[in-house]
């Protein structure tokens, strides 16, 4: 699957759609629209792995970037990953990323509009 | 024979439109009948002088009719010798003769055209006359025209010097470009004027055959822009059929067309000279008076022509100069630029980017583009990033230059204003990486010299205005071209930078495989009761992981095994891979745990090193009893081999180094038996991209479960039978109690 960051909003929010591999070669792409999205101070940023078949400790590490630059900007980050996307849960799992952003199981869940 | 063609001098009255343009490129433009009436002209045989064709006018001016007549019958005896030696000669060296014909003084001017001597009479009386003060000024006037080493001072003094000599209320020069589309370079008016300066016209506003004709005639002159054409008679020469060809008079008459948009302008009368570089027509001065007939005499003409071939010859050698200036200007800045290069060879793209001098600096751009290890970075006006990853490959591809963006390349319309002309050069090394540089539009580039919208002197129809839109149209989509010596400046900057980054990378991979065998333990420290086993291998792909693996020997005895992971490859990730090492091997010294040690590094990768990741996984073994404590930070689970089983440690796990700015990490207990094994490894040895993580595990737990021997033999195996991606560092470390 060819490595594409896609911008969409989803709940009034911006939403950037990760697909294919995240790996060393793609992240730059990725921390590029995450700065460019960052720049206009959204109030809330999702990153959406849903569609992202691959991720390594760059990826990873981008992630964690991503969350300490949205932190700084006021922006709540949170990354979509669905527990079927076993792949990149794992690893996110793993490294326990969710103690440092918010990791959800799809974009209309999140934790901002549930029961809001 | 009813229009003849505009062929009269001035740029801004070449207003025609496309129906008079299609006429005047039709008509013949050399013979249209008729002449001007501020003097007479005669053709007249040889060696006879009899009269065959007269203007009409003839007999006014030269107070007797000439039909039936020789010159004879008109001259005085000496003016007849004068004539006949003259005729003799060279024509040119003689004119004017100085007569005087009906009691009035006259210069009478000759040429030959058909096989008959065209004689041009024209009234001293009349004429402006510079006087002989300015004469006495030329040689001054000439060493004036000379000094400029520059292109722009050669004419600018080359339009006040014929303003000066000529009196016309504005005195321009008008060079061609290599589709003969006209600007205005210079400019001396009166001051009350709208400037004119830096106005461009379309190469339709002087037809082809006029410029034909201004190649070789070098000074035109409509002394009063309201007259009536005085016909020649008969209209054709008697014997031949043809009418008399006047490419060579000067009392020529134009093209009524022209003579209407002169009328538009406001412009009372006009002349100008041809500036003919090395036979080439380079250029007009082209003069305008506002305030009425205006005829300066006869020997200022000829002064306004000196000047015109004076300043001809010079051209070249002050273009040649500007054009030097400009190669020696664009040498030194690629000189510059590869001299930043040079100097910060591990961050070329901000030597590019940030520094005084940067990649746009280096030629004549709006922007730039400067694409290095992947990443792209843009200076000054550029289309957006996006479209520009799509347009350089596209124009390296199609041979790198361009100065018509939408005529050589479909699909980039949308790119026409900022980006008509685009040159682009490879940087080598394999990773796609470019420089390139962007030129808008033309007509964005032009500027006005005055407001055009306030024109005093124009009207709607004829105006510069709608000259200058007209222009526009022909240049749309098109850029100023790239320059031999700009294309070869940029190829040179891009082969340097190519070089430097190569260089860079080879340097980089050495020191970082230097670094990381650094990190790797030479030979396994001898523990007693306790059996090792490692395995390093590099990653296939020419770089360098951030695996590393230690063993601690602990003063209580115990032994310490780390296996840690540093996100990223490369000389960074080697450099951070080498300060956690050393850090956790301190921390783990203190003795107080896995746990601890781990919470530490944690804080030191917050504080030390932000925005790096790492993960890493100890064990500590106590040899005599087999106590193992164990934590990990977000590391791959370690396997423990017991029997007849294998297990994956799920205690003891905390989140990655680098994502808390304080994190607490809890520490399994477990046992290790005689002859059981735990496996710690680095995520090279499970992570393929065709087969999910968790399935990897399992095939991982029952390597270890599968294999035989002591922990070196076991660690041989695994990786065996996991047969990992070469994409990425493959550490292992197994251990066991003998």
């Amino acid at each position: 699957m060819q490595f594409a960051v896609h911008r969409a909003a989803g709940h009034g929010r911006p939403a950037l759609r990760v697909r294919g591999e995240l790996d060393i070669a793609t992240v730059p792409q990725l921390a590029q629209c995450v700065d460019a999205e960052l720049a206009a101070g959204p109030r809330s940023l999702v990153i959406d792995l849903t569609d992202t078949v691959f991720m390594d400790s760059s990826g990873a590490r981008q992630l964690v970037r991503a969350a300490r630059r949205a932190a700084e900007a006021g922006t709540s980050l949170q990354v979509v990953c669905p527990r079927e996307n076993k792949a990149v849960r794992l690893v996110i799992d793993l490294l326990e990323l969710q103690r440092l952003v918010p990791v959800v199981e799809s974009a209309s869940l999140t934790d901002g509009e549930v029961g809001s | 024979m009813t229009r003849p063609p505009a062929t009269a001098p001035d740029p801004l009255g070449r207003l025609v439109d496309g129906d008079a343009l299609a006429r005047c490129a039709q008509e013949p433009i050399a013979v249209p009948g008729a002449i001007q009436p501020h003097g007479a002209l005669l053709a007249v045989t040889e060696p006879d002088l009899a009269v065959v064709v007269a203007s009409a006018n003839a007999a006014d001016v030269l107070g007797t009719d000439p039909s039936g007549a020789t010159l004879a019958d008109l001259l005085t005896p000496a003016e007849l010798d004068r004539l006949r030696a003259a005729l003799a000669g060279d024509l040119a060296e003689a004119d004017p003769l100085q007569v005087t014909v009906g009691g009035r003084e006259a210069d009478l001017v000759l040429s030959r055209s058909g096989g008959l001597l065209v004689t041009e009479w024209e009234p001293v009386a009349g004429a402006g006359q510079a006087g002989a003060a300015w004469h006495r000024r030329l040689p001054r006037v000439l060493q004036r025209l000379s000094a400029p080493t520059r292109l722009e001072g050669l004419t600018g003094v080359l339009a006040r010097e014929v303003r000066a000599l000529t009196g016309f209320d504005r005195v321009m020069v008008y060079r061609f470009d290599a589709d003969w589309n006209g600007e205005v370079v210079a400019e001396d008016r009166r001051a009350d004027l709208e400037p004119f300066l830096g106005l461009h016209y379309p190469a339709g506003d002087i037809p082809a055959q006029a410029r034909a004709l201004y190649a070789t005639n070098w000074l035109r002159l409509i002394p009063d822009a309201g007259y009536t054409p005085v016909p020649l008679v008969p209209p054709v020469v008697p014997g031949t059929g043809a009418p008399l060809d006047l490419s060579g008079a000067v009392l020529r008459s134009v093209s009524p067309v022209h003579l209407e948009y002169l009328a538009n302008m406001g412009v009372t009368a006009s002349m100008s000279v041809s500036l003919i570089d090395r036979g080439t027509l380079w250029g007009l001065v082209a003069c305008h008076s506002y305030s009425g007939p205006h005829r300066p005499s006869y020997a200022d003409r000829t002064a306004a022509e000196f000047l015109g071939r004076t300043a001809s010859l010079l051209l070249h050698t002050a273009v040649e100069a500007a054009d030097r200036d400009a190669v020696v200007a664009v040498a030194r800045r690629e000189a510059d630029l590869a001299g930043a290069v040079g100097r910060s060879p591990r961050a070329p793209a901000a030597a590019l980017v940030d520094g005084e001098v940067t990649a746009l600096d280096l030629l004549p751009a709006a922007g730039a583009a400067v694409r290095l290890d992947g990443r792209l970075h843009l200076l000054g006006t550029t289309p957006p990033a996006d479209r520009v990853a799509a347009l350089v490959p596209a124009v390296l591809r199609a041979g790198g230059a361009t100065d018509r963006l939408t005529l050589d390349l479909p699909g980039f319309t949308d790119l026409a204003a900022d980006a008509s002309g685009v040159l682009a050069v490879e940087v080598g090394g394999g990773r796609g990486d470019y420089l390139a540089w962007f030129r808008p539009e033309t007509p964005r580039e032009v500027s006005w010299g005055g407001d055009p919208r306030t024109s005093k002197v124009t009207d709607g129809r004829l105006s510069p205005r709608r000259s200058f839109d007209r222009w526009t149209e022909t240049v749309r989509g098109t850029a100023r071209p790239w320059r031999g010596h700009e294309v070869a400046a940029a190829r040179s900057l891009a082969r340097h930078l190519g070089e430097a980054v190569l260089a860079r990378a080879g340097e980089d991979d050495r020191l970082a495989t230097a670094l990381q065998r650094t990190l790797l333990l030479e030979e396994l420290p001898k523990v007693p009761g306790v059996a090792l086993g490692a395995r390093y291998r590099p990653s296939e792909a020419d770089v360098v992981g951030g695996d590393w693996y230690d063993l601690v020997p602990l003063p209580s005895g115990r032994l310490a095994v780390v296996l840690g992971d540093v996100a990223g490859h490369g000389l960074s990730a080697a450099s951070v891979t080498a300060q956690l090492r050393h850090a956790l091997r301190a921390a783990l010294l203190r003795d107080e745990g896995p746990a601890a040690a781990l919470a530490e590094l944690n804080r030191l990768v917050t504080t030390l090193l932000p925005g790096e990741m790492a993960t890493a996984v100890v064990a500590r073994l106590d040899p005599a009893s087999g106590e193992l404590a164990l934590a990990s930070a977000g590391h791959l689970p370690a396997v423990h081999a017991a029997g007849g089983s294998a297990e994956l440690v799920g205690d003891g796990r905390g989140p990655a180094l680098g994502l808390l700015d304080d994190a607490d990490y809890p520490q399994a207990r477990l046992w290790l038996g005689a002859g059981e094994r735990l496996l710690l490894y680095s995520d090279g040895l499970v992570e393929r991209r065709d087969r999910p993580l968790p399935d990897r595990l399992e095939a991982l737990r029952h390597a270890a479960l599968a294999a035989e021997g002591g922990p070196q033999e076991v660690v041989d195996a695994v990786v065996a039978t996991l047969d990992p991606a070469g994409t990425d560092d493959v550490t292992v470390v197994g251990l066991a109690r003998v």
